[in-house]
């Protein structure tokens, strides 16, 4: 539906588009050569926006790549010989690729072709990461442009502008949104799409071609320093940062500082209030535009910086009134109060309307003709629901077999077991009833946390890791534990793709039946970690019904488990067993039923494996075909035979 | 009943067409005339935990998050769910809520009982709509995947939105079978 538009659209057409939709738009109205990715929520539909219609464009080049740094380390070669590039991550992405960025900043092109935009996605809130953190952080570190928009229309003009800036002072300009502006989709009015002028001559500066440490001050000063003066000149004159509402009125002589999404729930806020508030509106958040905001500040008596998570802005603003000597009252969180308590607005989770307008009431003593704070009393029997692993998750099976596989091989060897998570669906394995998590840092970290606990105590440690993420960061800390012969267990839980962003494909996906198709070539996971050298099994769960299945895992992982606990062996075992979530979209679904007559409510399918789609009702198992996949796992575990295809009834 | 601001918060659980039924509406919505705009979370949410969506049109909404107290209709997929986003509803009892006699028992305590619930939505609307979506969705179309579009064709009654327009965002949502079942759900419960 949106795919046509962003293909097809004409200048000046409307569409209903997502902020991550347009910015794939705003980027082919660039003249966009080249897109890099590593999926991540909420960043992932750019990338399959443009996996799905680079071909149609004239595009270079679009890729899933391993991970993010070697995605921005190819999206800034392409930029560095000529080419007009994109590389789009999530909030913790960027720590990864955090190392080539400092190199790519003091790069700089002699093509005119030449730009670059590093799309970042925060997560306020944590809706889907393993931590919260704010990227804009990182902008004093690198000293690069960066933009942020504050809904879908400016997800497109903001790339546009991203790309022009980049164009102009040869520099990586970072664009900010977060989950509430790439996955809020809206009326968007589109331009006219470019088509790139990029050359075959690769010609970059001597000193960065050769990069000798010896240059790098120079570089800095140069490259980096000189350039983001430029940028400031730019920041000051642009449109994208302006006083809006100039002429309103109120009796508290109060103005509002504020950027991205945060701008909407402050209009939201105000027109709840009935509060005339002139407005500073940020959208070019790097460098912050010194003299408008200094202006700002010197037209009223109070001003109010509203921002999501931390005070990268008021921190500044505090900064230019002081060294203005201006009166000004600054309202915000206050960065040195590090209380919720003390704090006007919340440094933890994500921002709304009702948050900006309690602040605002707190300033200004209104009465709202709605009493929001009554609202917010009211307290009900809430029904939060706990995420949890898919329905018909074929790794479901895997926690319920190793964790019968662990209670064997305590009860044998006496040892602790301790275990160590990564990030992936099978996160979820930490929760009740599996419980299987001692320690979970990030992408990657299982295998070389296993061998830290391994190498200091006498327990038994068993890291458990996808295959997606074992290919993105997972592989040196392997080779590291093999190397180093450290005894842990390493579980590698291969559902074939990237699951939990959206069953994105990695180097041991098998594409055929997909869009990527024959594009690419699968790497083979088992050939792999046989070629390591280490202790390797690997077992595969068919589609077909095996009902020995659980058992054989169980007792593989109990036979290699005893064997570390004993010889100091490193094992791993190689886990195979497809996403349901890509199966359904290649084949029907055969729905599970519990014939109630054979049923005796062991409560094994709804309490001990825990399907979502399975709970009790009337004293008998219920499978709710609403939610049934029909993975077909409760077949295989009920021990009276009381699960089938078809519907008794 | 004016148009001009019109929130709806949605809410169910993550597998049951929320973010499908968001963007028929929407897409309807827009090839009505209308600003749009709706706010969806992915990811972690879609695995059986709870997602809540809004989708508000009119030309002063621009924010993706309404304020609380400040919602037209609520509507929830699972019976349940509706508790979780009672503080949207307006005080002066007119939201509409619409809630699907579908209930999930997988929560982890214990599922709350009818009279809680009446209790809780008297104390916030006069205006409660249950709509039986799991027999609907049986009886016409033999799918549970339906009932999305089930509360899709009930609620088309309250909105400024024409048939056609919203039959065409359907079609441009679905093909084939699927085309077929979900346009017979539509138009069942439209005729309600």
């Amino acid at each position: 539906m949106s795919k046509n538009i962003i293909v097809n659209g004409k200048f000046g057409d409307e569409g209903f588009l997502l902020g991550n939709e347009a910015i794939v738009r705003g980027a082919l109205e660039s003249g966009i050569d080249i897109y890099t990715y590593y999926p991540g929520t909420p960043s992932s539909e750019v990338g399959e926006t443009f996996t799905d219609i680079y071909k149609e464009t004239g595009m270079k080049w679009v890729e899933c790549s391993i991970n993010e740094k070697v995605a921005i380390e190819v999206a800034g070669a392409a930029y560095a010989r000529g080419a007009t590039a994109m590389v789009g991550m999530k909030n913790v992405g960027l720590n990864v690729a955090s190392d080539p960025l400092f190199a790519l900043a003091t790069t700089r092109p002699n093509n005119k072709n030449s730009a670059m935009v590093i799309l970042v996605a925060d997560d306020p809130q944590q809706y889907s990461s393993a931590v919260e953190m704010d990227s804009r952080n990182y902008l004093k570190l690198f000293k690069i442009p960066a933009l942020e928009p504050s809904n879908p229309q400016e997800c497109l003009d903001f790339t546009k502008e991203a790309f022009k800036i980049s164009r102009k002072l040869k520099l990586p300009v970072l664009l900010r949104t977060v989950t509430m502006v790439s996955h809020a989709r809206s009326n968007v009015i589109i331009g006219e799409i470019k088509q790139s002028k990029i050359e075959e001559d690769f010609d970059l500066p001597k000193e960065v071609n050769v990069a000798l440490r010896i240059f790098f001050l120079d570089m800095k000063e140069n490259h980096i320093y000189n350039r983001m003066k430029e940028a400031l000149e730019m920041s000051e004159n642009s449109t994208l940062n302006r006083v809006e509402n100039e002429d309103a009125i109120n009796e508290f002589k109060l103005g509002i500082i504020t950027s991205g999404v945060s701008y909407t729930y402050v209009l939201e806020a105000l027109r709840f209030l009935e509060l005339n508030v002139p407005l500073l509106k940020i959208g070019f958040i790097n460098p912050i535009p010194v003299k408008k905001i200094t202006s700002f500040l010197e037209t009223y008596d109070q001003v109010f910086i509203i921002e999501e998570n931390d005070t990268f802005l008021e921190t500044q603003i505090l900064a230019i009134a002081q060294m203005n000597k201006l009166k000004v009252i600054i309202h915000g969180k206050d960065p040195f109060s590090y209380s919720k308590k003390n704090s006007l607005l919340p440094f933890v989770g994500e921002l709304n309307p009702t948050l900006v307008a309690l602040a605002l009431i707190k300033i200004t003593n209104l009465k709202p003709k709605v009493d929001i704070n009554e609202i917010n009393e009211k307290k009900y029997n809430i029904m939060e629901r706990k995420p949890i692993m898919c329905a018909g998750c074929p790794h479901r099976t895997t926690g319920y077999a190793l964790q019968k596989a662990v209670k064997k091989i305590k009860s044998k060897t006496g040892k602790n077991i301790y275990f160590y998570q990564d990030i992936g669906c099978y996160t979820l394995l930490a929760l009740p009833p599996f419980s299987f998590a001692n320690v979970k840092y990030c992408m990657g970290s299982s295998i070389a946390l296993a061998q830290g606990v391994a190498r200091t105590s006498e327990s038994l440690n068993i890291a458990i890791i996808g295959d997606g993420t074992f290919f993105h960061s997972g592989i040196p800390a392997l080779l590291n534990g093999i190397y180093n012969k450290t005894p842990i267990l390493v579980l590698i839980l291969d559902n074939g793709w990237i699951g939990m962003t959206g069953q994105q494909p990695h180097p041991g996906s098998d594409t055929r039946y997909y869009k990527e198709g024959n594009l690419k070539k699968s790497i083979d996971l088992e050939q792999f970690l046989r070629g390591t050298g280490a202790n390797v099994a690997a077992i595969k769960h068919y589609e077909n019904i095996d009902e020995r299945y659980t058992s054989n895992l169980k007792n593989l992982i109990f036979e290699k488990g005893v064997d570390i606990a004993e010889n100091k062996n490193l094992h791993v075992i190689l886990i195979k067993d497809e996403c349901i979530q890509k199966i359904v979209k290649r084949q029907p679904i055969i729905i599970r039923y519990v014939d109630t007559e054979l049923c005796n409510n062991c409560g094994i399918c709804y309490s001990q494996f825990l399907c979502p789609a399975i709970d009790e009702r009337d004293n008998s198992a219920f499978i709710d075909s609403n939610l049934c996949l029909g993975c077909g796992i409760c077949e295989e575990i009920c021990p009276n035979n009381a699960i089938n295809m078809e519907d008794v009834l | 009943m004016t148009f001009d601001n019109y929130t709806i918060v949605i809410t169910g659980l993550g597998g049951q067409g929320l973010i499908r039924l968001l963007q028929i509406l929407g897409n309807a919505l827009v090839n009505q005339g209308y600003k749009v705009i709706t706010s969806e979370t992915h990811g972690l949410s879609q695995r059986g935990g709870k997602v809540t969506c809004f989708l508000r049109f009119g030309n002063k909404l621009k924010a993706p998050i309404p304020m609380i107290g400040s919602a037209d209709m609520i509507i929830a997929l699972e019976e349940s769910s509706i508790i979780d986003v009672l503080k949207y509803a307006k005080i002066d009892k007119t939201t509409k809520l619409i809630i699907s006699t579908y209930e999930n028992h997988n929560i982890g305590k214990e599922y709350p009982s009818l009279d809680y619930l009446l209790k809780i939505l008297y104390e916030n609307s006069d205006y409660i709509y249950f709509i039986p979506t799991m027999e609907m969705a049986v009886k016409h179309t033999n799918n549970l995947k339906t009932m999305n579009i089930v509360i899709l064709g009930y609620i088309l009654r309250f909105l400024p939105l024409k048939h056609s327009i919203i039959e065409e965002s359907i079609k441009q949502n679905f093909s084939g079978e699927a085309l077929e079942m979900n346009l017979n759900a539509f138009n069942e419960a439209f005729n309600l």
